[in-house]
């Protein structure tokens, strides 16, 4: 069977590749990295040079997770810009309500947005391969790292992507859409540690599975990624290890073990993506939706 | 073909449809009057699966709206009255991909897509960019985009709004068209006697009710029925007017500036009769006429004229 492309990625890639907008966004994405890049080697060189017996070569491997954690911040920034204005976007040119009559389903509408903002922001990281591939080349990193790099991108892609499509079908207009998503971004990157933080002001004497809220965090993956990649550590790792079982509580204790703890909470954001991709195509389903004044937010869990 | 039934849409406590109910026989042209605010597009939307109603049923082709979704959509094309177009988007590419959204093959898009341009008239225009077409290439291109699935029933949501007189006789030609190709079509407007050239039935809506609804025929006749005359006069206007006052079953509606609009609610005989005595009575008369059977004053008395 032959797999047919969703429409809406094909449409708006098409329009996409004739704008204007994603050459300068190269450009600008391709300069931020360099400038990233061109930091970091000068801080390289004066450590090496301070110990002139070192070599160089050894402290490239530093240029993987500068550039990384970059790549990062620019992809959790730009894609929720993307998502938020894609439906809202359609509502202002006054396409959107064509579109709902079509065969097309809400679901396979908010996926097609996804799919491609998705497929415009892997551009750009594909266009950032070579600089990245100095780190592996030259740093001696192992490439199977580079695979798993891509797919925390596409993780995260995945997740600010559904986060801006969220805020895009319950927003009549782009701007506010964008400004929704930041609010929704940073109250899920900061509501997770309230369980952590109440446990220890309080002073309780086990943090029992308050731990467990961390999984839905992005930035806390993404900690424990980039420190598994650098120390073969980890900061939660670190916790198990300094605190005894009865001082959290017993799934933590196990699934701060290792690796684990990522796969898990990759599982754990995906959910949460999906959770919103859903709450996305119940808003624009007219047959659903309730007159369209009401606002919903749905908060971290 | 479409049935719609104690159709009724709240928005908070304004009710803009109020129990309209509706029976579209398939390959009717049917019109859709009404002034501003009336509740066209409410009920159009509604039909389309843009809105949800409040109350009622609305059944497509034999289905109901809610079951069947995506068959009931393949039944249905709509040209909104207020729709954009996608910029950096080729004409031809624009028609690829609603094809698309509605599941269809490449290769049929593409030879309907020729065929439905050259029926709009857009042959020539297949490489132009959507965002450069003049407003009414555009409204034609959305006609030719609604079709492309093959729709049993066509949507149009005042369709003309916007378009140069030229602009609209090709549209009402189109749709002309169209209907003579077997396509059940509902046309919205607010101009009546631009539906009433081309429509075979025509509803008339005002403040959310159907208020008249029937073939063009027998609105028509509803027309004839008329009991206003027009009276033009030469003479003295002062006293014509009171001697018209004074006849039993003669109302005065207005007086001009030789002419008086009376309405007289009698047979042919009767008027007969009451000529003879005007002129018995020294009237110089020039004219004596009943009102042409215009649908607008027909349209006017139904809606009150009034916007709301
Ligand atoms: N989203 C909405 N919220 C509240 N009221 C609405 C909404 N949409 C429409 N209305 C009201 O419903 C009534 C009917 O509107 P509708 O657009 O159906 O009229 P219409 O017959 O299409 O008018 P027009 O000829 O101007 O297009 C109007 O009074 C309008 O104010
Ligand atoms: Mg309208």
């Amino acid at each position: 069977m032959k797999l047919k492309l969703n429409p809406i990625v094909k449409k708006d890639m098409q329009v996409a590749a004739r704008s204007m907008r994603i050459s300068w966004g190269l450009l600008a994405y391709e300069a931020v990295l360099a400038l990233a890049f061109m930091l970091a080697i000068l801080v390289i060189q004066e450590d090496v040079s301070y110990s002139s017996y070192r070599n160089i070569y050894n402290y490239l491997i530093y240029l993987f997770p500068v550039l990384a954690v970059t790549q990062v911040c620019i992809v959790a920034l730009i894609v929720p810009i993307i998502t938020a204005s894609s439906i809202s976007g359609e509502k202002e040119r006054q396409t959107f309500d064509i579109m709902l009559t079509t065969c097309m389903s809400p679901f396979s509408i908010v996926l097609g947005k996804m799919v491609s903002a998705m497929i415009r922001i892997l551009f750009f990281v594909a266009a950032s391969m070579p600089v990245m591939a100095l780190a592996f080349v030259v740093g001696g990193l192992s490439w199977s790292l580079l695979f798993y790099f891509l797919l925390t991108i596409v993780l995260l892609s995945i997740f600010s992507g559904s986060v801006g499509i969220f805020c895009s079908a319950f927003c009549k207009r782009s701007i506010t859409a964008v400004i929704l998503s930041f609010v929704i971004y940073f109250v899920i990157f900061a509501l997770p540690f309230l369980p952590v933080l109440f446990a220890a002001i309080l002073g309780w004497d086990s943090f029992g599975e308050s731990l467990l809220f961390l999984l839905f965090d992005p930035v806390v993956f993404f900690e424990e990624f980039f420190m598994h990649i650098i120390s073969e550590t980890s900061i939660l790792g670190g916790v198990s290890h300094a605190f005894t079982k009865d001082q959290v509580g017993f799934i933590t204790y196990h699934l701060a073990q290792g690796k684990l703890w990522m796969f898990v909470s990759a599982a754990c954001i995906l959910l949460l993506s999906f959770g919103f991709m859903l709450l996305a195509a119940w808003k624009i389903n007219p047959l659903h939706a309730s007159s369209g004044r009401k606002r919903k937010t749905k908060g971290a869990e | 073909m479409l049935y719609i039934e104690d159709l009724t849409k709240n928005y908070g406590t304004f009710t803009a449809v109020n129990q309209l109910s509706l029976h579209i026989p398939e390959g009717d042209l049917f019109g859709f009057v009404g002034p501003n605010g009336a509740g066209k597009t409410t009920t159009i939307r509604i039909v389309c699966g843009l809105l949800r109603a409040s109350a009622g049923k609305v059944r497509i082709g034999g289905m109901a709206l809610e079951a069947g979704k995506r068959n009931r959509k393949r039944l249905i094309g709509y040209v909104p009255d207020f729709f954009g177009v996608y910029d950096n988007l080729k004409v031809r590419e624009y028609m690829d991909f609603y094809g698309s959204m509605y599941g269809m093959g490449h290769r049929d898009i593409v030879k309907l897509t020729d065929d439905l341009l050259e029926l709009v008239n857009l042959t020539d225009k297949k490489e132009f960019y959507v965002d450069t077409l003049s407003r009414g290439m555009k409204q034609r291109l959305c006609v030719a985009r609604a079709l492309l699935h093959n729709p049993k029933l066509l949507i149009l949501d005042e369709p003309s709004s916007g378009l140069d007189p030229g602009a609209r006789v090709e549209m009402k030609e189109l749709l002309k068209n169209l209907h003579s190709m077997g396509k059940t079509i509902v046309i919205s407007s607010h101009i009546l006697s631009e539906l009433s050239e081309m429509c075979s039935s025509i509803g008339i809506m005002n403040r959310g009710q159907l208020v008249a609804a029937g073939r063009m025929e027998d609105i028509m006749q509803m027309l004839a029925g008329g009991n206003r005359i027009h009276v033009c006069i030469s003479s003295d206007m002062e006293p014509a007017v009171r001697f018209l006052k004074e006849q039993a079953g003669v109302m005065v509606d207005s007086v001009r500036e030789n002419e008086v609009l009376i309405s007289y609610d009698r047979g042919d005989e009767e008027i007969c009769v009451l000529i003879g005595r005007m002129i018995q009575s020294g009237i110089v008369l020039t004219g004596f006429h009943r009102e042409e059977g215009s649908l607008e004053s027909l349209f006017m008395q139904l809606t009150g004229g009034g916007d709301r």
